[in-house]
């Protein structure tokens, strides 16, 4: 029986046990809440060092235990934590210090609306792809105002350059996602998933699937459209000024986000969770969503950078034509009933 | 079964403070980031203040374009725009451009006003009760309130047309 003040030990423990086992808790801490979140964010630093080490004909990290290395984010986390966090000269050391605490609580509040399977998600909001998209538009500032903090000038510029990147890729991401919208009929990421039971959207969206590929590389700050990194120009970009765990920190949200952003295109375009019964749901979304972050990582090994206007003239010339004909096309798709063997 | 149950007051209080007090530290920030940052927590309150409205929507867009992307103007402004102390300001109007803004300025209130006398008795006047479902917001807005949609969107257009003046570089 559980009462709330609790009186005798008997009752704190009932309580205890019924917070712990409750659904609410499980999602939020276990799956796909923290722990969950915090290991596939290590895994993905190895897999991209591995990965980007075997493209360039180099073996990667291998010495820190486990199968090639694969304890390698352990050793890197202690290393960071003991290492001094250095505070430029007339930093402004609130803001500073802040900051990267915002962008890894920005990067993990999404995930509250990210279906890993048909009852694995912590807050089945109607408006979950919206709320998706008002967190992660909140980065270019928090970039610029960390930037600001760091009272140095290659900081500045590399965060000057995230803001005019949110300009090219934002509207392009917002259209190529209407698309997906108007096929599932809801802005619900678990009915856009229910959706597609029949069909991946990546068929009759293909275009859209591209453009918001494309857009999200921008938007990840990914190669090549790591303009506000940018090692060879801006030394490292809008953090260049970091070090220690404040590096470790802001290396934490950055890796969330784009495991933020696979699983989004994985909810959006490759069917979510649906894939074969033989093995369980939030498994064939994790494997979808590690195969999207693959693709993510290869260009780094492979593209040079663009500049700053290539990447805006692109976006508003190409990207958003092409997203707002296929806006079009999907209507006549839909009036036209050819996907009504879908269920669409 | 909630454990313990949050007055809607409390709610109420709690959201009305920290948007005043962002709204407050917005004006009286000696640094003009910090009024920046003040300015986007009290438009997250803005946005509690419509989820607690049952208006989810409504509060992901005010998140998604005033704290997003006013934000980002503000220190677009503030930092790129920044005048030398003592300078004049000397952007007054070409010749041409003062009575065309005036024209239009003149144009759009008479086009308001008169689609507002023509249309206002035939509007409703209650709101829709409850909270509203997202799919059924394009709809309502297109069939029950189609005129202030059309005036909104002449706003928009001269909001738009006017930031094109602006920015439009002299060669």
């Amino acid at each position: 029986m559980v009462v709330f003040p609790p009186t005798t030990p008997q009752e704190v423990i009932a309580l205890i046990l019924y917070i712990i086992t409750s659904h609410t808790f499980i999602t939020i801490i276990i799956f796909p809440g923290f722990i969950h979140l915090t290991l596939v964010v290590m895994f993905l630093t190895w897999y991209e060092r591995k990965l980007l080490a075997r493209i360039q004909l180099r073996i990667g990290p291998l010495y820190a235990g486990g199968p090639g290395g694969i304890l390698q984010p352990i050793a890197d986390g202690v290393k960071l934590i003991f290492k001094e966090v250095m505070i430029p000269y007339k930093a402004d050391k609130p803001l500073f210090l802040a900051m990267p605490l915002m962008l890894v609580l920005f990067a993990a509040l999404p995930f509250a609306v990210i279906p890993f399977g048909q009852h694995w998600v912590i807050a089945n909001l109607e408006v979950g792809l919206v709320f998706l998209f008002a967190m992660t538009s909140l980065f270019p500032s928090m970039i610029l105002i960390f930037a600001w903090a760091s009272n140095s000038k290659f900081p500045f510029l590399g965060g000057l350059r995230s803001l005019f990147q949110q300009v090219a890729y934002e509207i392009p991401m917002w259209v190529a996602a209407l698309s997906v919208v108007m096929l599932a009929g809801s802005l619900n990421l678990t009915n856009i998933v229910e959706a597609q039971s029949k069909i991946w959207f990546i068929v009759p969206a293909f275009l859209s699937f591209i453009v918001f590929f494309i857009a999200i590389m921008a938007e990840l700050e990914r190669l090549p459209f790591d303009l506000p990194e940018a090692e060879p120009e801006l030394v490292a970009g809008w953090f260049t000024e970091s070090s220690g765990a404040v590096f470790m920190v802001i290396f934490l949200g950055l890796y969330m986000k784009v495991y933020l952003m696979s699983s989004l295109v994985t909810v959006l375009f490759l069917g979510g969770w649906w894939g074969p019964a033989f093995l369980p749901q939030p498994v064939w979304f994790i494997i979808k969503t590690l195969i999207v972050a693959t693709f993510m990582i290869i260009p780094r090994g492979v593209y040079p950078r663009l500049r700053v206007d290539m990447l805006i003239k692109t976006g508003w010339t190409r990207l958003l034509i092409i997203a707002l004909a296929n806006v079009f096309l999907t209507i006549l798709l839909i009036h036209s009933g050819i996907l009504s063997a879908w269920g669409i | 079964m909630a454990l313990i149950d949050i007055p809607p007051d409390l709610t109420f209080v709690a959201l009305a403070a920290v948007t005043i007090i962002g709204a407050i530290l917005a004006l009286q920030a000696r640094e003009l980031i910090y009024g920046a940052v003040a300015l986007a927590i009290s438009f997250i309150g803005v946005a509690g203040f419509f989820v607690s409205l049952d208006a989810p929507y409504l509060a992901m867009l005010q998140i998604a374009i005033y704290v997003g992307a006013i934000v980002v103007l503000i220190l677009f402004t503030i930092m790129l725009v920044r005048r030398e102390v003592g300078e004049e300001a000397k952007d007054s109007p070409q010749s041409g451009e003062g009575s065309v803004g005036l024209w239009l300025a003149g144009l759009l209130s008479l086009a308001i006003s008169g689609v507002a006398a023509l249309a206002g008795p035939n509007m409703p006047s209650t709101l829709p009760s409850g909270s509203l479902p997202v799919s059924e917001l394009g709809p309502t807005l297109a069939t029950q309130y189609p005129i202030p949609l059309i005036i909104l969107a002449l706003l928009m257009s001269a909001t738009l047309i006017g930031a094109l003046v602006l920015a439009k570089v002299e060669r």
